[in-house]
């Protein structure tokens, strides 16, 4: 069985934020948010390796009712079944990792996004193979399966070549054998070529409309940390470098630029001909077009 | 790997099999939906958007009295945002503003009359009664084009989804004013721009209280108020209403005469906003959207023919909107129609006669109800308020007419108001007879 | 507070300086090199060395030897993001990630694709992913570099723990590296509207002699190669000029950007963060902007000329 790990996520400032500014509301309204580009991309995944190795695949979400509505649409793309951990939305990735654990026991392969649209930590996946006792191999950004002769597909443990994106544009090639925990990129390319979701069929979009969706309680862990604030996104103030430079002037700069946190340019409101040209003009002041 | 070779979940055949198919879950579809499934008809309700009313103009005033027959006390469940209470009506020029202003206490309690409304929540909560009454609602999924067998009769619809095919024995179009469907089926005459105005709207935000004090209202009271004048020279009107925390503000404007002085329809809103009656209702709202969308609104000089083999048009799609100068309706027309078209196409189906005689109950039920008697009372009313004369120069003629009745201009004695007329007249320039004959059109089409 | 820094071949990771310094310079590098890559940091510091990433077995191993810290903070970089949650799991504490501030008192988190923050009381104990570049490394402090006190730990990796086998390393690509090392970039976000206005940026980009780049939004639909996303978890860029084109500019893509001598920003909104960078803010639709641009900028392509051609078909 290859499991897929959805998380359907409000828009920001909908839903998710109570009207006082604190802590959550789970009573969101399934019409607006969604999965994020990458769990869209797991699920395509999943359903591709179901395919070629002739898995059932069991689409996974946490959250309330709500996230039902992804499960259908999973449903209807060709997932095999879907289970839904009725939970509130907003707790800790570990207690959401190690209900979902529970929920994908005894998958061969566990899918998950690179990121969540709210949290985005990307933890949950490790987490999952944490409670698992697995190997991960996450924020792949190229996936290859290499099948063996087509008659042992189905059977045995799977070998997978992945590719991860490290920092500073490298990248490192893993060798993974089933079972694992894969989380992947909004891009990841299968075989070579990127993917995207499928759409589902239209008979499959009416049978997911009654399909059934097996509900499972959370188990009962610690409390989740509560969130005490919540704002709009201000930059810290930035620690400066010391100022190099041979130029007196450069280094007071330099100790004046607040490393970007502070707006230090000048706005302008034009029409697009006009932008444009304003644009140019600053590119030839600045030196940049002769 | 294609959609198309992917293996199906189901059966190829389930659910693309059903007695009726609607095109578009606004608020004629839904009506239809729910009118055929409480029949007990299988009925698929197709919506190209992510969900019903995602698609649509952000609100607007409806007028529910009609759902009193599909959803009785309706007005206990329904997302409002205000319940209009008072309407005012307002001439403009480019210096003055006269008003009529109405209110009543009965339209702010139960049955109610007409209320403000989000549209994707009002769309949205009229299909769950639809899927409530058992239609099966998909959303994400565009009709493309209509099946019909070789005698031409209308047997399903084709979608933008993979098997996407779905036969019916009745297709009902409320895919909305530039329904494609209408089109395709050539049930609707080649669309002519002199037939349809551009509506824009702008929603601003205000915290409650301000609007509450601006408008002169409490709690879930609101205004809406129509406009005359105030369109920068383009012929058309104008409007605003109160939501509970936004107010609307939009011009409904004619196509020939916009495209003709090259006005951005942007710039007229922002010079009605920055009109001196209208500013201080306005200042201050932060921008939360903008929107722009098309009127049918040469009611029955457009409507198409409403039914084919197979086919039934409602709503928008059939230009059931009512444009006529101080009146905006559309949606009570579109629940109608909507609702009228289920029950014509359950009786057709129930008699296993879909040719055109056998929904043509369908039509019937439209001449007889309010739905084509208004359009047929008011039949004139888009032409006469859109006229040169009435757009450029009563407002001048009524206003020039009211500053002198006001005017204090001693020691000047108050002129008489016949002379008050004869000379604001000749400086509006209006000839006596234009204004007689207008008069008389006038009292034919509102009379 | 104990950072503790995965390092790879001497070089510290993304953020690794960072956060060594929000711990005031009390941290662990764990990894290949691990000695090599303490060159870059000031501190007490602990070096284990180890052969390749293995965030499982490394976790396991570090628990029994982190037991008595109270606060532990990685860099949000590939390998931080990776091993925090192992650590945190093994610990059985409470993970805090994308923090942008850490003190005793309060932990600020980006959440939303970093449109928003949360913030929450510390607790006493905790694993805390810190956002690269969202502090900055403090400068040079002759003291602390004199101080500096470097210890070698070893630690007992399970052979056992299952982890992925890392096969090789692949160097950054040419897309990145043309990115890594431009002057000028031309960057597009989520308000172009359609792929096809990354052909145009891209046609720009050769008009001015700059190299394209675009946030994860973008990278993520597929419209421009992954190689080409800029940002914490993208390419690090250090141009002169950005031009951004309908790009908010969230700390995970600015992080990612350098210190450009100049920024100009076309957006709608006047008041997102990469307007407030900008050198010259440019509120108009970005789309029609970068129309006018190639217009204004082409040069007539030859033959071409404002008299009609004389027929002859
Ligand atoms: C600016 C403006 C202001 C207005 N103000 C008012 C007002 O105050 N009061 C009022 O009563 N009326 C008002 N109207 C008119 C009113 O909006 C319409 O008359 C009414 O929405 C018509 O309903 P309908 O169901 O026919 O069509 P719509 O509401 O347009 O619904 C059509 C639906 O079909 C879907 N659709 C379209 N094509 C397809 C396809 N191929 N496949 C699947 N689905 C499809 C659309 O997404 C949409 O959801 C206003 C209109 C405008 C433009
Ligand atoms: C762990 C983690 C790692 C991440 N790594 C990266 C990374 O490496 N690189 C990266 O880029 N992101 C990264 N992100 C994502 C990041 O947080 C943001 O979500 C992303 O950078 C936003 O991209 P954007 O500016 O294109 O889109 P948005 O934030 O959606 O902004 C779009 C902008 O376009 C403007 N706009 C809209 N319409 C128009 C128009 N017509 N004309 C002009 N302007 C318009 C809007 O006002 C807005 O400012 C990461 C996130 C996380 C959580
Ligand atoms: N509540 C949830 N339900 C199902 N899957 C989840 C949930 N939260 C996170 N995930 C999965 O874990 C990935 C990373 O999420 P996060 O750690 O929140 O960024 C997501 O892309 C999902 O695949």
């Amino acid at each position: 069985m290859i499991a897929v790990c959805l998380k359907f996520s409000p828009p920001p400032g909908i839903g998710g934020r109570a009207p006082d500014g604190h802590g959550f509301d789970d009573r969101f309204d399934d019409r607006l948010g969604g999965v994020s580009p990458a769990d869209r991309a797991a699920l395509e995944v999943a359903l591709r390796f179901g395919e070629a190795t002739g898995n059932d695949v069991v689409a996974v979400s946490a959250g309330p009712l709500a996230v039902q509505r992804v499960l259908r649409d999973a449903l209807a793309c060709g997932a095999t079944a879907a289970r839904h951990i009725v939970a509130a939305l907003e707790r800790d990735s570990v207690d959401v990792a190690a209900d979902l654990a529970a929920a994908v026991h005894g998958a061969d392969m566990v899918v998950c996004g690179d990121y969540s649209l709210d949290r985005g930590s990307g933890s949950v996946p490790a987490f999952i193979a944490h409670h698992l006792g697995t190997a991960q191999a996450l924020g792949l950004v190229d996936l290859d399966l290499d099948l063996p002769d087509s008659d042992g597909a189905g059977r045995g443990p799977l070998a997978l070549r992945a590719i991860r994106r490290l920092d500073g544009g490298r990248r490192e090639v893993l060798a993974v054998t089933t079972p694992c925990v894969v989380s992947v990129e909004g891009a990841v390319a299968l075989d070579g070529t990127s993917v995207s979701l499928r759409r589902a069929s239209l008979p499959g979009l009416v049978a997911a409309a009654d399909a059934p969706i097996e509900q499972l309680a959370p188990a009962a862990h610690r409390s989740s940390t509560t969130v005490s604030h919540v704002s709009d996104f201000r930059p810290r103030a930035r620690i400066l470098g010391s100022p190099t430079g041979v130029v007196t002037l450069d280094r007071v700069r330099q100790l004046l630029d607040t490393g970007g946190s502070v707006a230090h340019g000048e706005t302008v409101e034009l029409d697009p001909r006009a932008s444009a040209e304003r644009i140019i003009e600053s590119l030839r002041h600045w030196g940049y077009l002769s | 790997m294609s959609d198309a070779s992917l293996p199906d979940t189901a059966d190829p055949r389930a659910g693309n099999d059903v007695d009726v198919v609607v095109v578009g879950a606004g608020p004629a579809g839904s009506c239809a939906a729910i009118t055929l499934a409480r029949r007990g008809l299988r009925v698929l309700l197709l919506e190209r958007g992510p969900f019903p009313g995602s698609k649509n103009m952000y609100g607007g005033v409806v007028y529910p009295r009609i759902l009193d027959q599909l959803i009785p006390q309706w007005w206990e469940e329904m997302p409002v945002q205000r319940w209009i209470t008072r309407r005012t009506t307002m001439v403009l020029t480019d210096t003055q503003a006269l008003s009529v202003d109405f209110r009543t206490e009965a339209w702010g309690t139960a049955p109610y009359n007409g209320a403000t409304a989000f549209r994707p929540d009002f769309d949205h909560w009229l299909a769950g009664h639809a899927e409530a009454a058992g239609a099966r609602l998909l959303c994400s999924t565009t009709a493309t084009g209509l099946l019909r067998d070789t005698a031409g009769t209308v047997i399903g619809v084709t979608t933008d989804r993979p098997n996407g095919d779905v036969r019916a024995r009745v297709v009902i179009a409320c895919d909305g004013v530039n329904s494609f469907l209408a089109k395709e089926s050539g049930l609707h005459a080649k669309p002519d721009p002199a037939n349809y105005t551009l509506g824009v709207k702008e929603t601003l935000a205000l915290p409650k209280d301000v609007i509450d004090e601006r408008f002169g209202v409490r709690g879930t009271d609101g205004v809406d108020i129509e406009i005359l004048g105030g369109t920068s020279g383009v012929n058309g009107g104008g409007f605003i209403y109160t939501n509970f925390d936004t107010i609307a503000v939009g011009v409904v404007l004619k196509l020939p005469k916009l495209a003709a002085q090259q006005r951005r329809p942007e710039d007229i809103i922002a010079g009605l906003k920055a009109h001196s009656a209208i500013a201080p209702l306005v200042e201050g709202g932060e921008l939360k959207e903008y929107s722009a969308h098309l009127i049918p609104e040469a009611g029955l000089a457009m409507m198409p023919q409403l039914v084919g083999a197979g086919l039934l048009v409602a709503g928008d799609a059939a230009a059931m909107c009512l444009a006529a100068g101080i009146w905006l309706e559309g949606v009570n027309f579109a629940m109608a129609s909507g609702m009228y078209a289920g029950e014509a196409a359950a009786e057709a189906i129930g008699r296993g006669d879909v040719s055109v005689n056998g929904l043509a109950g369908y039509r019937k039920r439209l001449d007889d109800t309010f739905v084509l008697r208004d359009h047929r009372k008011l039949r004139r009313a888009p032409a006469l308020v859109l006229s040169d004369r009435v757009q450029h120069m009563y407002p001048q003629l009524i206003a020039g007419v009211a500053e002198g009745m006001f005017r204090v201009d001693n020691p000047a004695p108050k002129p008489g108001l016949r002379k008050l007329l004869a000379t604001e007249r000749k400086r509006a320039g209006v000839r006596r007879r234009d204004l007689i004959r207008d008069g008389w059109a006038g009292f034919r089409t509102f009379g | 507070m104990l950072a503790v820094i995965p390092v790879r071949d001497g070089r510290l990771p993304l953020g690794g300086a960072e956060t060594a310094d929000e711990c005031g310079g009390r941290a662990v590098l764990i990894g290949s090199g691990a000695r090599d890559s303490a060159a870059s940091v000031a501190g007490d510091l602990r070096c284990i060395e180890t052969g390749e990433f293995r965030p499982a077995a490394w976790a396991r191993a570090l628990a029994a030897l982190l037991a008595d810290e109270a606060i532990i903070v990685l860099p949000s970089s590939a390998d931080g993001r990776d091993l925090a949650p192992r650590l945190a799991a093994e610990l059985e504490r409470p993970l805090f990630t994308n923090a942008i501030h850490v003190s005793d008192t309060h932990v600020v988190m980006t959440r939303n694709g970093g449109l928003t923050m949360h913030t929450v009381t510390t607790p006493a104990h905790a694993i805390i992913t810190l956002q690269v570049g969202s502090r900055g490394v403090d400068p040079p402090d002759f003291a602390r570099t004199a101080a500096t006190v470097l210890h070698d730990l070893t630690i007992d990796v399970d052979p056992m723990i299952r982890d992925a086998d890392v096969a090789e390393v692949l160097e950054p690509d040419a897309a990145s590296i043309d990115l890594a090392e431009a002057e000028r970039i031309v960057g597009g976000g989520a308000g172009l509207e359609g792929q096809e206005r990354f052909d145009d940026l891209a046609r720009l980009g050769e008009l001015l002699g700059a190299s394209v780049g675009a946030t994860r939004v973008i990278t993520d639909r597929g419209w421009i190669e992954h190689q080409r996303q800029i940002g914490t978890t993208g390419v690090v860029v250090d141009p002169r000029l950005y031009i951004a084109f309908g790009i908010s500019g969230a700390v995970q893509h600015t992080s990612g950007l350098g210190n450009p001598d100049h920024i100009v920003s076309v957006n709608t909104d006047a008041s997102c963060p990469m307007m407030l960078r900008a050198d010259l803010a440019v509120v108009a639709d970005a789309n029609t902007v970068l129309t006018e641009l190639l217009t204004l900028l082409a040069p007539a392509a030859p033959g071409e000329s404002s008299e009609p051609e004389p027929s002859n078909v």
